[in-house]
């Protein structure tokens, strides 16, 4: 299907002035053969090539150097670009910006429509590839009323009306929840299961590239790893320099190797690792059933309003109305008395307290959002009052630029805010709205900089031109200098390749360190096991649970009824318990779990 | 508060007036347009008022959802009224202290007022019926021979199609950054109209690169699916004209031709009675 030799993609970078500034380039000397029918995952940091690769496979750019053939067809010959666009459909990152029609039917028949393809086979093709991507009853709906797997499934929908022999997915998951990232690798699976079609899967969760007949790994432009998900991650210390990570059974096995166990290096799933459990204890001819179920049965537990009770005692609360943040009854209405309607809080009760480090989860659509803008005084609650530091924050005289200044918010994507010429100008709008001197202005911005892990060469750039990861930081400094108490983050990791989450984490992690109490929103269970110490679950425009991160994990089929999952490590707790291994429940953190597995199977 | 206003939004519903060719609904609504203009008596407001009930009724669409639309313009209408009734000389009609209505000012205020709101509701009712893809088609094959001006016909519809279909998503996108400044301080509210203006660039230096960032992302992702202009291209649903078409046509000009004769007979037999009757002159406005 797709034979590359040597290819290479360089283009000019110019300054201001229009003058070549420097040769980047983006792809470097790939050698690739993929058979039609394949499914790859391509994996790299952002900005390693991976999308101008993609497009290089789509005809939308032009290989420098080397050959390569789509289909049999030549991609450097410009005239057949139109007939390799054909044969290789393309779904990009951003839902809305791929979708040119104003209603569902419409955007699928744009394809087939430019290839001038007669109205009544469209017609068929339209219900046909609607039908295969299970959208068929939005055929009439406007895409602004879908969620982002919906309208990434028309996307889908729109290239499968092409009926190409192979479809890249170009990070096509990034900006979904993940029952959105479901829906959308599963379809990709099934279309090459039972369609044939060949897949380029372009990721950075490594959970779906487990999936993948192959995976290629791209760095700097050149590709420098390729096998089975097996093989590959078999690599760990070679990912980890290339900044990806590994599946999160597969860390745990490597952690237990690390600890001197011989335990294999091929586990993926949690299935395999059950199997090579089986075989150490095997190996070590143990007596497993013995005093398994009166571990996991004999720990008593109480429902999430208890825990949610004793959690906050008192004294607790007493010191949250003088220093926190707390929710009394809060309700929202959104847009009231109008056909727009809708209760997107419901008698919401929440104290924040000094010190702490929240995440906040919740099916797309919960209220998170919304809950988030109401704790810096951005939207009033229609119900209910919120105290911080025990004064009414909508009370007639109460100052709300204090609270901004006190109670930072970081959007998501916040990196899309940045407007000024320089770093260090957008550092310190801030600041400077709250009407500092000039000196302390800046050593506020320096600090924030450096805060993020910035360094100094960084102020005088210009935001727009740093990497993804940089702009995010900035964004996130250009909060930190308002020097707030409460550090609050709208999904801070999204769109983020692996290592970019490592290091925002980590960044989070430095500043509760020094005392700042920290929310963030998240989809991503690992993040809420590996940092949070406190969950909050919302479903409904309610807060359902409230409880230290290890208990919440205790209510798993609570949880998947709202959408939402629990961590790999829990999961696989779960599954070793039922195979008969004595493991506590309330492991959730990859360490404990290697740590207590290591244990086991030397005991 | 952008998002209450009705008017521009598509209603869907199965009407008649849904199933016509956009061409036609096109042509109504300019006839209608200038049959408002043409009205100079209540004979015309009249028959006019008649023709719009039909032709609301026949679309379908909610009479309360309609008449929600109209809220945003209200002021505007209220503004129309006012200066038309208190700034129009003539004889006068109610005294109230120092400002005096007079019967013109009455007259005009009145029609002016209908004239609006049926123009209003007339010309919505062609965008509560036709989709916007529709209606850029509709322009697109109505407007086909100005190609022969070199007027690239297909690349503005699309335009069309594309700016109405990102329209609620910069919204959404403004609202968001507009929050996002707001939480680090920023003010819109205080201040002098060149300070408030000023206030705006955090906000429109973002709106701009994210625009730019999504045009590009369209732009490729249309590459992607082979989009290269109007040539040679075919449509899902193409338009053709029906018999109701046909019939459209024929009521509107019955209408156009019921609307001048009105005009005419009227304003001859309003000379007559004038003379007969010897009155002021200024009436015959």
């Amino acid at each position: 299907m797709i034979q590359a030799e040597h290819v290479q993609f360089e283009y000019f970078r110019r300054d201001d002035d229009g003058n070549v500034s420097e040769l980047v380039e983006a792809v470097k000397d790939v050698s690739l053969r993929i058979t039609s029918g394949e499914f790859v995952a391509i994996l790299g940091r952002n900005g390693s090539g991976k999308s101008t690769f993609a497009k290089l496979i789509n005809a939308l750019l032009t290989p420098s150097e080397g050959t390569l053939m789509i289909g049999g067809l030549d991609a450097s010959d410009e005239d057949l670009k139109w007939d390799i666009r054909k044969k290789t459909g393309m779904i990009f990152q951003n839902p809305d910006n791929q979708i040119v029609g104003t209603v569902v039917e419409e955007d699928v028949a744009f394809g087939p429509e430019n290839l001038g393809t007669p109205e009544d086979i469209m017609i068929n093709r339209v219900a046909e590839s609607l039908e295969q991507v299970g959208m068929a009853a939005y055929r009439l709906t406007s895409p602004n009323h879908l969620s982002g797997g919906q309208k990434q499934r028309v996307a889908i929908s729109g290239v499968l009306a092409m009926h190409p022999q192979c479809i890249i997915f170009d990070e096509s998951t990034a900006m979904l929840d993940p029952s959105g990232r479901e829906e959308v690798l599963q379809i990709a699976r099934r279309l090459n299961e039972a369609e044939g079609i060949t897949i380029l899967y372009i990721t950075h969760e490594m959970e779906e590239a487990v999936i993948a007949d192959r995976i290629c790994v791209l760095h700097e432009g050149a590709l420098v790893m390729e096998g089975s998900p097996k093989q590959i991650f078999a690599r760990q210390e070679e990912l980890l320099q290339y900044g990806l990570a590994l599946p999160a059974v597969t860390e745990i096995a490597a952690g237990i190797r690390r600890q001197g166990v011989e335990f294999a290096t091929d586990i993926l799933d949690i299935d395999d690792f059950i199997s090579e459990m089986n075989r150490q204890m095997a190996y070590r001819n143990a007596d497993i059933v013995r005093n398994t179920r009166g571990m996991s049965s004999n720990r008593p537990y109480g429902s999430a309003e208890d825990t949610q009770k004793s959690e906050v005692d008192e004294a607790d609360q007493h010191r949250a109305v003088t220093e926190g943040l707390v929710c009394n009854h809060i309700s929202y209405v959104y847009q009231p008395g109008t056909a727009y309607e809708t209760k997107v809080l419901h008698d919401v009760n929440l104290t924040i307290n000094k010190g702490d480090f929240i995440a906040l989860i919740g099916h797309t659509g919960s209220g998170k959002s919304t809950l988030v803008q109401h704790l810096n005084g951005l939207l009033k609650p229609t119900e209910g009052q919120i105290f911080f530091e025990g004064n009414d924050i909508h009370e007639k005289d109460y100052d709300r630029s204090y609270l901004r200044s006190k109670v930072g918010l970081v959007f998501q994507y916040p990196e899309h805010q940045l407007f000024a010429d320089t770093v260090l100008n957008d550092v310190c709008f801030g600041p400077k709205n709250l009407k500092l001197p000039l000196l302390e202005v800046q050593q506020r911005a320096f600090e924030a900089i450096h805060l993020v892990g910035l360094t100094d060469d960084v102020y005088d750039l210009s935001p727009f031109e740093l990497s993804g990861g940089q702009m995010r930081r900035v964004a996130i400094a250009g909060v930190l200098a308002m020097k707030p108490d409460i550090l609050i983050l709208d999904e801070p990791s999204a769109g983020l390749d692996p290592m970019g989450r490592r290091e925002l984490f980590e960044i989070l992690k430095s500043l509760h360190e020094i005392g700042m109490t920290i929310l963030y929103i998240t989809h991503n269970m690992e993040e809420v096991a590996e940092y949070a110490r406190r969950v909050l679950v919302m479903d409904q425009g309610s807060i359902v649970y409230d409880a230290p991160v290890g208990h919440i994990f205790e209510y798993g089929k609570e949880l998947k009824k709202m959408g939402l999952q629990v961590p790999a490590v829990t999961r696989l707790m779960k599954e070793m318990r039922q195979n008969g291994y004595a493991v506590p429940e309330d492991l959730y953190r990859k360490e404990d779990a290697i740590q207590y597995i290591v244990d086991y199977i030397r005991s | 508060m952008i998002r209450d206003i009705t008017i521009g939004q598509y209603y869907p519903a199965e009407s008649v007036i849904h199933r016509l060719d956009p061409r036609t609904k096109l042509s109504l609504t300019f006839v209608y347009l200038v049959s408002l203009f043409l009205a100079n008596n209540r004979y015309m407001f009249l028959l006019a008022a008649m023709v719009l009930t039909a032709y609301i009724i026949a679309s379908k669409v909610p009479v309360r959802y309609m008449l929600k639309g109209i809220k945003g313009i209200l002021l505007f209408i209220a503004a129309s009224v006012v200066i038309n009734m208190f700034f129009t000389k003539g004889d006068p009609f109610i005294s109230l202290g120092v400002v005096t209505i007079t019967w013109q000012g009455f007259r005009t205020a009145v029609f002016t007022m209908l004239r609006i709101l049926m123009l209003v509701m007339g010309s919505s009712v062609l965008t509560y019926t036709t989709t916007p893809t529709k209606l850029t088609d509709g322009l697109e094959k109505g407007m086909r021979g100005l190609k022969k001006w070199k007027i690239p016909v297909h690349e503005i519809s699309m335009m069309i199609g594309i700016a109405l279909r990102f329209i609620p998503i910069l919204i959404e996108e403004l609202n968001k950054i507009m929050k996002a400044q707001q939480a680090r301080g920023a003010d819109y509210e205080h201040g002098s109209i060149f300070r408030r203006l000023k206030n705006m660039i955090p906000i429109f230096v973002p709106m701009f690169v994210s625009a730019i960032r999504r045009a590009n992302d369209l732009a490729l992702a249309m590459e992607a699916r082979c989009y290269r202009g109007g040539e040679g291209r075919t449509k899902l649903h193409p338009l053709k004209y029906t018999a109701a078409d046909g019939i459209t046509y024929g009521m509107m000009l019955i209408y156009l031709a019921a609307m001048i004769a009105i005009r005419i007979i009227y304003t001859q037999g309003l000379i007559e009675r004038l003379e007969q009757m010897q009155l002021p002159a200024a009436l015959i406005r």
